[in-house]
């Protein structure tokens, strides 16, 4: 355990410390700029949650005594624009969702140089090089931001904590390129880097029963995004193509993850609702693995959020996860006697309500109805067997941001 | 029926009349609206723009545009979220709601893309600080404009 929290840490320092190096070099240009002075920003965010079930754990030993207080995120962020086409920006971020204390360990979350080469009124291009994050569905950009969720969990079939590390950020070059027309903005971005890999991925992916995981290529996303003129309109399709090696049992193995996502998102004055529909192909493939797979999951929701007064909003979200079409109900999952078959769906119905009774303080509470374990974290539940299909869940957070 | 043609020709000459004079009289009620708080674009005297398109405008305002169309940086700054003069800049003026603007500030800042705009207090702070920031971009209503601001027309 010990030695993968170095080895996470001594992955994350190389490009803090590359960072460190951009920004020094850069900074004697400040002086020359149009106006760097009071370019320099400084934000954060923290929330703190407390998580309760009347069966299995999420995020900790939720379903013990009062519940569990192990869902924890702390942010901070600093940029500036040292020249007029330059923004440098950086974020630390620490979080714990169970797991172990040393989960909070700072990492950094990103850390970008961005050159901005064309910014007009018809058209806007720039590209960032550094570890971005990744332009993924509507939310996983600031999903650890609980300002820009609309409630405590984001839908969990697409946002779910298993694919977490792979899908967050990646060390390489981002591209943006947006079109202005007087119907709204086209925006197209798109990334070729190096995932997260290390001790994080291994035990959300294979929960830590494989040894290291490697990648040999780069991974490639992908998003398009419409927004109409006044933001009434968002429609957005997202892809990545994920390659990473690992070795189950001593033996080399490969797994592939491509996702599609497509969005919908309708912005009236007093509500919006949004949809989200996402296919994830994985596959694991190598000889004499105690298992190889190549499956199809289907994921999506669909949220009504209603603001009632500036300070108070509600949302109702249903929310379902298969993890296999080919096996909705997970029966020939729990034949060939890998577990149970609720493990291999999930249905959640989600009631929320936020209160923000200023710009810099947000209380939350929310309940869900859950019918099957597909994205319960297998960390907090290490014997699928002790499981019930049927929970319920009741959060509560408070976020700070500046 | 024929009886009834005349008659009827006076009620639809009054309900004109009547609609007339609502109108005008609306008219009146939006001139003196126009004089008072009308908010107007503001930016610093050495910004060269006279014009700015409103596409233009809510881009730079949503922090998705950085600089000036002739390319000078930009420097944008908003009223408190709650304040009733951002409220209404925000939807007449740029035709978004604040909360839409403050979730696009948010993915900004949290996500490496961009930079949060500048917040002022009240309106006497707005005009200080555009008038002693190059490049800076706000809003005012008429009653709190002088000269040490440039006012921007919206097209």
């Amino acid at each position: 355990m010990k030695a993968f929290v170095l080895f996470q840490w001594s992955e994350n320092r190389t490009p803090t410390r590359w960072l460190t190096a951009g920004l020094l070099a850069l900074l004697p240009i400040t002086a020359y700029a149009d106006n760097p002075r009071d370019t320099l920003q400084v934000h954060g965010f923290l929330s703190q949650a407390l998580v309760i079930t009347d069966h299995n754990n999420f995020f900790g030993t939720s379903s013990e005594n009062a519940g569990s207080l192990e869902y924890t995120e702390l942010g901070l962020n600093a940029s500036f624009r040292p020249h007029r086409k330059v923004l440098v920006a950086a974020q630390v971020l620490s979080r714990r969702a169970g797991g172990e204390t040393s989960d909070a360990e700072p990492t950094l979350d990103y850390g970008v140089i961005d050159y901005q080469m064309t910014s007009n009124p018809s058209r806007t291009l720039g590209v960032q090089v550094g570890r971005f994050k990744n332009p993924f569905g509507l939310y996983n950009q600031t999903r650890d931001v609980a300002f820009t969720r609309p409630s405590i969990l984001l839908p969990q079939s697409i946002y779910f904590d298993r694919t977490r590390a792979l899908g967050l950020a990646a060390d390489g070059v981002n591209v943006y390129w947006e079109e202005h027309t007087s119907a709204g903005t086209l925006r197209f971005r798109s990334g070729l880097g190096q995932p997260q890999t290390g001790a994080e991925l291994t035990r959300q992916l294979f929960n830590g029963r494989s040894s290291d995981v490697t990648t040999s290529e780069p991974s490639a996303i992908a998003q398009l995004l419409f927004e109409d003129s006044t933001g009434q309109w968002v429609a957005a399709l997202s892809t990545a193509t994920v390659n990473l090696e690992t070795s189950l049992g001593g033996n080399d193995a490969d797994f592939e993850f491509q996702p599609w996502i497509a969005s919908l998102q309708y912005n009236a004055e007093h509500w919006n609702l949004t949809a989200e529909y996402a296919l994830r192909q994985q596959a694991l493939n190598g000889d004499n693995l105690p298992r190889t797979f190549d499956i199809t999951g289907e994921s999506w929701y669909v949220q009504y959020q209603r603001r009632f007064t500036p300070s108070w909003s509600g949302m109702v979200r249903f929310d379902r996860l298969i993890n296999d079409t080919d096996d909705r109900t997970g029966q020939r999952y729990e034949q060939s006697g890998l577990g149970p078959a609720y493990s291999q769906f999930a249905d959640d119905l989600t009631l929320g309500v936020q209160w923000m009774p200023t710009s810099r303080l947000m209380l939350a509470g929310e309940y869900h109805i859950v019918d099957g374990t597909g994205w319960l974290p297998t960390q907090d539940n290490p014997d699928a067997r002790e499981t019930r299909q049927h929970w319920n869940m009741l959060l509560f957070q408070l976020s700070l941001r500046f | 029926m024929a009886l009834k043609w005349p008659y009827r020709t006076l009620v639809s000459a009054v309900t004109t009349a009547l609609t007339m004079l609502a109108l005008l009289s609306n008219t009146a009620v939006a001139q003196t609206a126009v004089s008072a708080n009308t908010i107007v674009l503001v930016a610093h005297p050495s910004v060269g723009a006279q014009a700015i398109n409103r596409d233009t405008t809510r881009a730079m305002f949503a922090m998705r545009q950085r600089t000036w169309p002739n390319g000078q940086a930009a420097q944008i700054f908003v009223l408190p979220n709650r304040d009733p003069v951002h409220t209404r800049f925000a939807k007449e003026q740029l035709g978004v709601y604040p909360h839409q603007l403050q979730l696009a500030w948010d993915r900004m800042v949290f996500s490496g893309m961009g930079q949060a705009p500048n917040r002022v207090r009240n309106q006497e702070e707005m005009r200080e600080q555009v008038a002693g920031t190059p490049g800076a971009l706000g809003y005012l209503e008429r009653e709190y404009l002088d000269e040490s601001v440039r006012v921007i027309s919206m097209e």
